[in-house]
């Protein structure tokens, strides 16, 4: 049995908590205890990437406090939250103490604090692969239900967790199936979107026009993504533009294929927001 | 930004950043053709690093070498400027864009030249030296192909590396039919690219030996035998420095690297990186006038250093930025540069290394909003950059730098500090959500947020969010998990 502590980023936290529900249990039907580390907020990407250093490092401090009162892996459901404290917090903090005229030897103790916390850190996906049994059974699948996938900046640049997604779910019957041009941002990119809705919004329409497409050819059922910024910017677009295509996180995805409960209708569930999905369980 | 060195001057497109945007986004052409184009150019990129395993090698060893190039270069410029001097070429350093200008018109009114022929040369467009030379009644006429069909179209370069890239067959077919009925000339008979090429190298032809003056960039300065190197795929460059009598090579002080050693790793790049191509079709390379030490070429040769910014960023956090190669591999994957190409940056450097040194070399003075409204984060540059130039990290410290002075709003500066000081706390956290989903009912329709007040306004534009959760997963939490709640709810 191990034990991990979740992290589930202030999106899923105040938009889709039905996503961590779905964590919960995909990680103890894999044998893991969970513990929600409750002091969590928010881990200050927002506020780095607009950057708002001084703020950015106040969310970044109390996040390191928060989880260096637990021990063992850090399951983050988001590869960009996960990036932003693998990559960013040691030299964040390092930085935000010398600025604020601390010492030297201060700001190398603030970093090695985030460091430390830092290596026990992993995106769902990267957890779950590195778990012996990735999941039930696999047995012999003769087809796969395919979904599009996307595969965030972050998650794909600074994690460099490209295939982690796929592996976790082939076993499980779903075939998971990147867009052309895959490696283009969807335009979220935290305040970007709102800073600069104009050329975000063109994003996303070019990504949901590649995820079409492939969705078009390959039968695929819905969406799937490892980070909820960029769903919720996605499926915001679409549901302005009255497209229902069904949005998922990969964990409400795989919660379902555990319960046996994979099929078109239940998916189509996960289009259009109209009937307050959020609280549906 | 650059401490108490003399900023540098670039030429500006002043309308704001909305109005370029916009203009760009509506422009369907160009943004079907720099999609296609960088695409292209990417897939070559990869192609060829993994066809070709040592230019990984190359690469490693040039970002070497042109780190300490930078970091040794008064002394390697001094060595560059002996060199020419012992070739009978002449070295002039000039500050500022507008002093390299002038030194040129000099040249060009001391040797009574009428007519000038070109290689592409982004330093040039930096310095806008085309329009300086016209204004004393000079013909200037571009060489390089696609800086040829921009000048006919009255354009500035779109791409840093493919200048034209924003510009379809048939666009160009339009333009040298204008140009050729102007001229007399026969004009091209359909829009395939090896007709209109051809059409370009018939009516270039003539131009070369018209000219009494070339003027050329520079991709490399070797110092040790006070060189400039040219890399192009048309050669055009061997014309413009051999057939007019006078030559004038205006390069970047950045360009340096040391011996022909370096100049081994680091010329392969270029071509690598921004066209997918072991090595550029032709490569130039200029070490004197005639009389020398070589047998033919320009009667007199000058060579103009421009600083323009540059020196300004050594030691500096930002001194990778002296590393780039002008390959164009950061605009070809940048998301926001395949959206809405190069001319709508306001500046001739574009796309995410543009962002960075437009205001850089200008040290704040123009486009110092361009980081934040061109760049979602999103990293893919700094993968692509071969001169591995941390781009993404500069953007962060430009946008930081734009916050400390104050350059946001009073309101967008006290959202950010109170959200942080809110949320860096689990009380305040849990007490916003809890307000947030209080009010959020006068913000919805059909169970979704349609608009939101303050920073978040921008979102409600174009896209709908889902209200905050009657129960959030602390909430759930708290009342499944805590001692008396249930567990399965």
């Amino acid at each position: 049995m191990e034990n991990v502590s979740l992290f589930v980023t202030c999106l899923i936290d105040a938009f889709r908590p039905d996503a961590a529900k779905a964590a919960v249990r995909v990680l103890e039907r894999r044998g893991c205890s969970v513990e929600f580390p409750q002091q969590q907020t928010c881990c200050g990407q927002f506020s780095f990437n607009a950057g708002y250093q001084d703020e950015a490092a106040l969310l970044a401090k109390h996040w390191v406090e928060a989880f260096e009162e637990t021990s063992g892996p850090i399951v983050a459901l988001s590869g960009s939250c996960a990036g932003m404290v693998v990559h960013s917090y040691p030299d964040l903090l390092h930085k935000w103490v010398l600025r604020h005229d601390g010492t030297e030897a201060e700001a190398e103790s603030w970093r090695s604090r985030a460091q430390s916390v830092a290596n026990r850190v992993y995106e769902l996906t990267q957890w779950l692969t590195s778990l012996d049994s990735s999941g039930a059974e696999s047995g012999d699948i003769d087809h796969s239900v395919p979904f599009v996938y996307h595969l965030g900046c972050h998650m794909r640049r600074l994690l460099r967790a490209t295939t982690e997604a796929q592996s976790v779910m082939a076993p499980q019957g779903v075939e998971l199936i990147e867009p052309e041009e895959a490696d283009q941002c969807c335009g979220f990119g935290g305040t970007y979107s709102m800073a600069e809705p104009v050329v975000s919004t063109a994003l996303a329409d070019a990504k949901w026009k590649q995820v079409g497409c492939r969705a078009q050819e390959s039968g695929a059922w819905g969406l799937v993504g490892t980070d909820m910024g960029c769903l919720l910017h996605l499926q915001g677009r679409a549901s302005r533009q009255h497209n229902s295509f069904p949005v998922l996180y990969l964990s409400e995805l795989l919660d379902l294929v555990d319960e046996g409960r994979l099929s078109p209708e239940v998916v189509n569930q996960y289009g259009g927001w109209q009937d307050g999905r959020n609280s549906s369980r | 930004m650059g401490g108490g060195k003399m900023a540098g001057i670039l030429p500006v497109d002043t309308r704001p950043w909305p109005e370029r945007r916009d203009e760009a986004l509506a422009n369907q052409t160009m943004r079907t053709t720099i999609s296609l184009t960088t695409r292209r150019l990417q897939a070559g990129q990869l192609k060829v690093f993994s066809d070709y395993p040592e230019a990984e090698e190359a690469r490693q060893r040039a970002i070497l070498d042109k780190r300490a190039a930078i970091k040794d270069m008064d002394h390697l410029l001094e060595q560059f400027s002996q060199a020419v001097h012992e070739h009978g070429g002449h070295v002039h350093l000039a500050r500022t864009a507008p002093d390299a200008v002038k030194l040129v018109r000099a040249i060009a009114e001391d040797s009574k030249v009428r007519r000038v022929v070109k290689t592409k040369s982004m330093v040039t467009e930096e310095i806008e030296l085309n329009r300086g030379l016209i204004e004393d009644g000079i013909e200037v006429l571009e060489t390089d192909l696609g800086e040829y069909i921009i000048q006919r179209a009255g354009e500035k370069p779109s791409h840093i590396l493919a200048p034209a890239a924003h510009k379809n067959r048939e666009e160009v077919l339009r333009l040298f039919e204008r140009d050729a009925s102007q001229s007399g000339i026969e004009p091209p008979p359909d829009d395939d690219a090896k007709t209109l090429t051809q059409y370009a190298r018939r009516r270039l032809r003539q131009e070369f030996l018209r000219a009494d003056m070339g003027i050329t960039g520079g991709n490399f300065l070797v110092a040790e035998t006070g060189s400039v190197v040219l890399i192009t795929n048309e050669g055009n460059a061997d014309l413009v420095t051999t057939l007019p009598r006078v030559l004038v090579s205006v390069v970047g002080v950045e360009k340096i690297i040391a011996d022909w050693q370096a100049l081994q790793n680091i010329i392969q790049q270029p071509a690598l990186n921004g066209v997918g191509q072991r090595l550029s079709s032709y490569t130039t390379i200029v070490s004197g006038p005639t009389g020398g030490d070589a047998a033919e070429g320009p009667q007199k040769w000058h060579v103009v250093l421009l600083d323009n910014g540059r020196t300004g960023l050594r030691g500096t956090e930002y001194e990778d930025v002296l590393s780039c190669i002008r390959c164009g591999a950061c605009l070809n994957v940048c998301p926001v540069f395949r959206q809405v190409g190069g001319n709508a940056y306001g500046s001739v450097y574009s796309g995410p290394i543009g962002v960075v040194e437009t205001p850089l070399l200008t040290e704040g003075t123009i486009l110092a909003e361009m980081p934040m409204m061109a760049c979602t984060m999103c990293h893919a540059c700094v993968d692509a950059c071969p001169m591995d130039i941390d781009l993404p990290a500069h953007i962060l410290s430009l946008r930081e730098e734009n916050v400390e002075k104050h350059a946001g709003s009073f309101s967008t500066r006290q959202t950010y500090r109170w959200w942080a000081r809110w949320w860096a706390t689990p009380t305040g956290y849990q007490r916003s959500l809890r307000m947030a989903r209080a009010g959020q009912r006068f913000y919805m329709r059909d169970g979704m947020l349609r608009t939101a007040p303050g920073l978040a306004k921008g979102w409600f534009q174009s896209r709908n969010m889902p209200p905050v959760a009657k129960e959030t997963f602390h909430e759930w939490w708290k009342r499944t998990h805590e001692e008396g709640g249930d567990r399965h709810e």
